[in-house]
């Protein structure tokens, strides 16, 4: 029915979404209410509920059902009209020249029913989070679409979203691997302790047969999967199967195991390029690679709305990846570390971060040691000198950071890009375009004005909105020369955003 | 600031001044939180004296002398925010610096500009005075205190540029 080649020569066709969506928005809706019903109705009897529920589920199947059966779509020569002819009337327009992405989602109801999710995000900065239309067609024909949707929006390209074909091949171990080690190092610190705390607990329990100990081992096992299990399956679950490749000017991704997701996005949609480490992953010389791209959002992708183009991987091979994925992004990188004035800066603050600390902590020492000095039993003994101990350990993390914030911080001002490198357990390595800067901040505080430093903010346009990423500590001169640079370049009229 | 101002900002690419009924606007709007914040601390010094915890009532200085610090700020930060103020605004970019603090230089090139503003606040209303708002597809960078007659006339002058670029573009 829908076999055209471009979109204009696309028959007018005027459609409904397949009929699956109405058990989806009434399972959604009704879940919900649900729970409205059982934390506000405890006193009524279960056959009222039963019969309550029951008709709710009938009223929200006709509602949707309505809904379903005056809602249409219309492919038109030039745009996509999203109509919706109910008491809350809605027509939608979404021309194709804007369409910044086209992707496909399948959820296990999708599955189930042979149907697919089509997300259309237009290039806006607004509602950047949620696509623009989210509807439900057929497997087949949901392909279809897409297909020749992405034909007008990646012209010149032939269409190769049926290849499976993946520039590098992650295979499960990579999976595991990217999600155990790309979780914040803070959070599985956290995560490891807890873990180690319930396994201790555990053993404590087992030999003293106390049960405070295991409800104690109970509750730290909890939060180690809050902090590090979940996210680190949550992450493995959603990469499952990653596929990328890059085919003229168009990047192509797949993944998933539960919802798979079919992304795709042109080379001059991402503004930055960022190569992230966290500290497990960089011990084991493992990288993973993020881009910045405007108009990819999709509502059902668990908040990630920045795609990453490569795991965890090898170094090298992530390198690989940069020159195979985004050349575009790759240059000559020649860092610049920061200068003297921000070695004393940055001790000053240490300095003045630390007697606020010792200013803050030292009379609660003091009453902690003088209240539990009357005790002898181990645990007061923990407690008295607690508090003393935790504010070394924050010095010791204060000193730390001052001294990796020496060391990590970089800024290179390349001809067509520059990069910034931030971070102190997770690293990033920002390698940013020009012509993609939409305003510079250049701030300088009291301490920095005396050692003649200031530190560079730089905003774009992202996947959420808008983004900003700060730089180290830098002469002004050389954070203004970011700036002079994106004026020449706009002179020059290279700049104009596209 | 005189009549002829946005001519002058045609003409001149150099950083201009705000005028000084920003200082009195500043003066009004610290005089009116400063009140605001005391009456607070009233309420919260009268249930800490009704309160025999020593540990309570030892915030009690704390707070005053963060109270006088602040009013030494209220009273010096306007002064140092017109004295430093700065902004330029050419066929290309807008440049603001300004700070009493931390000093900040803003760049805007006018190419990234999507929508431009006035907005005025009561106090602002009052002395003729009002802010104007650039957006960018990165944020917003705003032009403080300006008078109304020449807020518009950057407003209107912005739009013109903007317009020129896209003519150009197309």
């Amino acid at each position: 029915m829908l076999c055209y080649g471009t979109v204009s020569d696309l028959p007018e066709y005027s459609t409904r979404m397949h009929p699956v969506i109405i058990v989806e928005n009434t399972f959604r809706t009704a879940i919900a209410l649900l729970i409205i019903l059982f934390i506000s109705t405890k006193s009524l009897d279960m056959p009222i509920i039963a019969a309550i529920v029951a008709t709710a589920l009938i009223l929200l199947l006709l509602f949707y059902y309505r809904q379903w059966r005056l809602t249409f779509i219309h492919f038109g020569k030039t745009d996509i009209v999203v109509e919706r002819k109910t008491l809350f009337k809605l027509k939608k327009t979404l021309p194709y020249s804007r369409i910044a992405s086209i992707n496909l989602n399948r959820g296990i109801l999708n599955r189930l029913s042979g149907t697919s999710k089509l997300m259309i995000n237009i290039n806006s900065g607004y509602n950047a989070i949620v696509p623009e239309a989210s509807l439900t067609f057929e497997r087949h024909l949901a392909d279809r679409i897409r297909d020749n949707v992405s034909d007008y929006i990646y012209r010149d390209e032939a269409s190769p979203l049926e290849e499976s074909t993946s520039t590098i091949h992650f295979t499960l171990t990579d999976v595991i691997f990217h999600g155990l080690f790309s979780v914040p190092t803070q959070q599985s610190i956290i995560g490891g302790f807890f873990f180690i705390y319930s396994i201790i607990q555990q053993y404590y329990s087992t030999v003293s047969d106390l049960e405070t100990n295991s409800g104690t081992a109970v509750i730290s096992m909890f939060l180690f999967f809050i902090f590090l299990a979940v996210p680190a399956i949550r992450h493995m679950i959603y990469y499952y199967g990653f596929k990328v490749h890059r085919h003229g000017e168009t990047i192509y991704l797949e993944h998933g195991l539960i919802r798979t997701y079919k992304t795709s996005f042109k080379i001059s949609r991402v503004n930055a390029i960022t190569i992230k480490t966290t500290l497990f992953s960089r011990l084991l010389g493992r990288s993973c690679i993020e881009a910045e791209v405007v108009g990819i959002a999709s509502s059902d992708s668990g908040g990630n709305t920045r795609p990453l183009i490569s795991l965890l991987a090898n170094d090298r091979i992530s390198q690989q990846l940069l020159q195979e994925l985004v050349p575009e992004f790759v240059y000559e990188r020649q860092g610049e570390k920061q200068p003297i004035g921000a070695k004393n800066v940055l001790i000053i603050r240490g300095l003045i971060a630390s007697a606020i600390l010792i200013s803050i902590m030292i009379y609660p020492s003091i009453l902690a040691y003088n209240s539990f000095a009357s005790n002898s039993d181990g645990l007061s003994t923990i407690f008295q000198y607690m508090l003393p101990i935790t504010t070394s350990l924050v010095l010791i993390g204060i000193a730390y950071s001052t001294h990796i914030s020496l060391k990590v911080r970089e800024l290179d001002i390349g001809k067509e890009l520059f990069t910034f490198v931030n971070g102190l357990l997770d690293r990033e390595i920002v390698i940013m375009n020009y012509d993609k800067v939409q305003m510079i901040h250049v701030n300088r505080g009291p301490i920095s004005r005396q050692f003649n430093v200031a530190k560079g903010k730089i905003f774009m346009l992202s996947s959420t909105g808008t983004n900003s990423i700060s730089s180290g500590l830098f002469s002004e001169t050389s954070l203004e020369r970011i700036g002079d640079i994106i004026m020449e370049r706009s002179a020059r009229t290279l700049g104009r955003y596209t | 600031m005189s009549g002829n101002t946005v001519d002058n900002v045609r003409s001149a690419e150099t950083y201009r001044r705000l005028n000084k009924k920003c200082m009195l606007s500043m003066y009004i709007n610290n005089a009116i939180t400063y009140i605001i914040l005391s009456i607070i601390l009233l309420l919260i010094f009268k249930l800490i004296t009704l309160s025999d915890e020593l540990s309570v009532q030892s915030i009690i200085p704390l707070i005053l002398v963060s109270m006088i610090l602040l009013l030494i700020y209220f009273i010096i930060g306007p002064w140092i925010y017109y004295e430093r103020y700065r902004y330029m605004i050419t066929s290309d970019k807008i440049d603001v610096r300004y700070g009493i603090i931390i000093l900040r230089h803003i760049l805007v090139p006018i190419e990234r500009v999507h929508q431009v503003q006035v907005s005025r606040g009561p106090v602002n209303n009052l002395l003729g005075l009002a802010n104007v708002n650039v957006t960018t597809a990165g944020g917003v960078a705003t032009i403080s205190y300006l008078e109304v007659d020449e807020a518009e006339k950057i407003v209107e002058r912005l739009t013109d540029l903007i317009n020129a670029m896209l003519r150009d573009s197309e």
